[in-house]
């Protein structure tokens, strides 16, 4: 038994080799299939676990509140997020710190050198939330905010791009033509964040931001802010405290009773929720697109196959004539089939790993983690479209009688 | 107990109304060991004839026992075993398979009665070294002369051991020195190895090689001669 697949899959390796571009276009729609299939896997899962480390240094003490982003239109006059929350969450006991979250990306400049740089507008709470450290220098103050002052703490790879190896404290750097005076440097934490990345960005007292560099937000509050940061106290009392927090905004915004809430507040396990059912629609998106380029891919091999068995049919007659039963026949050509996807697929394994590397050696953005699984996920479907797609070409080639195949002009 | 024995073999194709009788009541047996020529104007059924003895194809009536076995009685795709293991066949075009060795080809019945591998080349190469060949085990049928090709095609009907040989003009395609040289081969594989040859012709000299002649005209025998 052996022997004879042993045998059948030479065969085929031969049949293919004999017409290698042929062969090579057929496969292509398996090797482009799978190279996707492994390539979108492999960013897929290296998306969910950079996000998932995310949340957990991101800390489960941790609470947003914004505007809902599909705001329901049932909801009249929605107000906007703004300091007069903040203020009135700060005072709730179980609240640790509530800081203001603005975010925006601006130019800096110092001297001749000009780059962009994502601001945080905010206040001393936000040192009570994140776990920041110091390098060098100091925090804003709480007069500095009242007073509109025009300082700012720097992170350590905005302030490396910026002043190269130079230190950073006590010069002054220029965003939207209002001079700033950088008073802290931040350690790199390479942590990232949630949309805003310390490291490749600076924080500016949110009073400052509002007042002096309107222009960044585009708000009709001018008191509007994109978000609140609320440090708990106690974790495991955290949805006492949310349903504190939900009471307080529904009393500052002066929703009626009956009516629904006009802002979201999130936490870490709404987060996880999030990345989950993002990742499960990739999932999905994938599951599509591999299916598709599969399907493409076994129909051409389908097709090649049938042009094989026809151009063959003489020496199908040949191989009945001298004792090839109907399902070796059958068995020859399936073998065939299962070769030329799994060539295809193998290849595709290769382009796709490479691929993954690339991406992983180049981008820092997108990060990409392969696994084991995707390879032998996608080369046993391509097995699979080979025998699935193969199989009527084989069916046809076994039903042909010795004769009818050796008189096959 | 004859090795092949037809019994008023009709085989009938219908072209639209047009009824072609291929073969008409034809009654042949053959004994083991007989070499045995087929003689016949082009379309007088010979093929036909040969076909359906090494179950290729089903005669639309009359009955066919081979070596004991009712053949016209089972269906064709189980004859694989049959042609395998009691005939062996040569054919005008010699019908190697391309793009494989001369010593693959010969393997290939092997292939298919699930023999071991290592026995698979041993046996090809003697049934190569039988027909003289075996020097030429490693070229592809494209690089050897007509003759050579047949005498592969020769080697790979002797590989398994079949009592039996069909040959449907095998020395059409060759030329004379060649022709002859396949036809001793012929001689020798019935006289010393005793196998049972049916050879079609259509050349006397052909013939003349064989120990008994039968003559096909219209899909009928109208002769049958021993020497
Ligand atoms: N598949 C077929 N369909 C219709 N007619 C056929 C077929 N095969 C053979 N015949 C006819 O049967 C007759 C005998 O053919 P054949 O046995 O090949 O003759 P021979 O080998 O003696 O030249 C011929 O008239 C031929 O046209
Ligand atoms: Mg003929």
């Amino acid at each position: 038994m052996f022997d004879t697949l042993y045998s059948m899959f030479r065969l085929s390796l031969k049949a293919i080799a004999a017409n290698k571009m042929r062969a090579a276009l057929t496969s292509l729609g398996i090797v482009i299939g799978v190279a996707a299939v492994i390539t979108m896997l492999a960013v897929g899962s290296g998306t969910q676990k950079s996000m998932a480390e995310r949340f957990s240094r991101f800390g489960t003490n941790i609470l947003y509140l914004r505007q809902p982003w599909d705001l329901d239109e049932s909801i009249s006059s929605p107000k906007d997020v703004t300091m007069t929350d903040v203020l009135a969450i700060r005072k709730l006991p179980g609240v640790e710190a509530a800081a203001p979250y603005i975010n925006s990306g601006f130019e800096v400049k110092y001297g001749y050198t000009s780059t962009s740089l994502d601001v945080l507008a905010t206040d001393t709470d936000i040192f009570k939330t994140y776990d920041w450290e110091l390098e060098s220098g100091r925090y804003f103050n709480e007069k500095e905010v009242d007073s509109y002052a025009q300082v700012m703490v720097l992170g350590a790879t905005a302030a490396q791009t910026i002043f190269n190896d130079m230190d950073p404290l006590d010069r002054t750097v220029v965003l939207d033509d209002i001079p700033f005076k950088v008073i802290g440097l931040m350690k790199k934490n390479g942590q990232g964040g949630m949309g805003f990345d310390m490291d490749e960005g600076a924080l500016i007292p949110y009073t400052t931001g509002k007042v002096k560099m309107n222009a960044g937000w585009n708000s009709s509050d001018r008191r509007a802010l994109d978000r609140v940061i609320i440090r708990v106290k106690d974790f495991n009392t955290i949805e006492d405290t949310k349903l504190d927090i939900m009471n307080t905004v529904r009393n500052t915004h002066r929703i009626h009773p009956l009516a629904e809430d006009d802002f979201q507040l999130d936490d870490f396990a709404s987060f996880v929720e999030e990345a989950k059912s993002a990742s499960k629609t990739m999932g999905i998106l994938l599951g599509v697109i591999g299916a598709v380029s599969l399907l493409v891919g076994g129909i051409g091999v389908m097709n090649i196959m049938l042009v094989s068995v026809t151009e063959r049919t003489r020496e199908i007659g040949i191989r009945m004539a001298i004792g090839a039963t109907s399902a070796d026949i059958r068995l020859q050509f399936l073998a065939e089939a299962v070769t030329l996807s799994c060539i295809g697929g193998l290849i595709g394994v290769v382009l796709g790993v490479g691929i993954s590397l690339f991406v992983e050696a180049h981008s820092t953005s997108i990060p990409v983690q392969l696994s084991l699984f995707s390879i032998v996920l996608s080369v046993g479907f391509s097995a699979a479209t080979g025998v699935f797609f193969g199989f009527y070409p084989a069916y046809k080639a076994s039903k042909l009688t010795p004769i009818d195949a050796l008189r096959y002009e | 107990m004859p090795l092949i024995d037809t019994q008023h073999l009709f085989k009938i194709y219908k072209l639209g109304d047009v009824e072609v009788r291929a073969l008409n009541d034809v009654s042949v047996s053959v004994e083991r060991g007989e070499f045995v020529a087929v003689m016949g104007p082009s379309g007088s059924g010979k093929s036909t004839f040969m076909n359906i003895l090494g179950c290729l194809d089903k005669p639309t009536s009359g009955k066919y026992i081979l070596d004991g076995i009712d053949v016209t009685a089972t269906d064709l795709s189980k004859l694989a075993g049959v042609r395998n293991r009691k005939i062996g066949f040569v054919f005008q075009g010699f019908n190697l398979i391309k793009r494989t060795t001369a010593v693959e080809n010969v393997e290939l019945p092997m292939i298919y009665n699930h023999t071991p591998m290592h026995l698979r080349r041993e046996k090809a190469m003697e049934a190569l070294k039988a027909v003289g060949l075996e020097k030429r085990a490693y070229h592809l049928p494209n690089q050897l002369s007509g003759g050579q090709q047949q005498r592969v095609a020769i080697a790979r009907s002797l590989v398994c051991d079949a009592p039996i040989i069909f040959a449907d003009e095998p020395t059409g395609n060759l030329d004379t020195k060649m022709s002859i040289e396949v036809m001793e081969l012929f001689t020798r594989l019935n006289k010393e190895m005793g196998k049972t040859i049916i050879l079609i012709t259509h050349e006397p000299d052909i013939a003349e090689y064989a120990g008994r002649l039968i003559k096909f005209k219209d899909g009928q025998k109208i002769s049958d001669e021993r020497k």
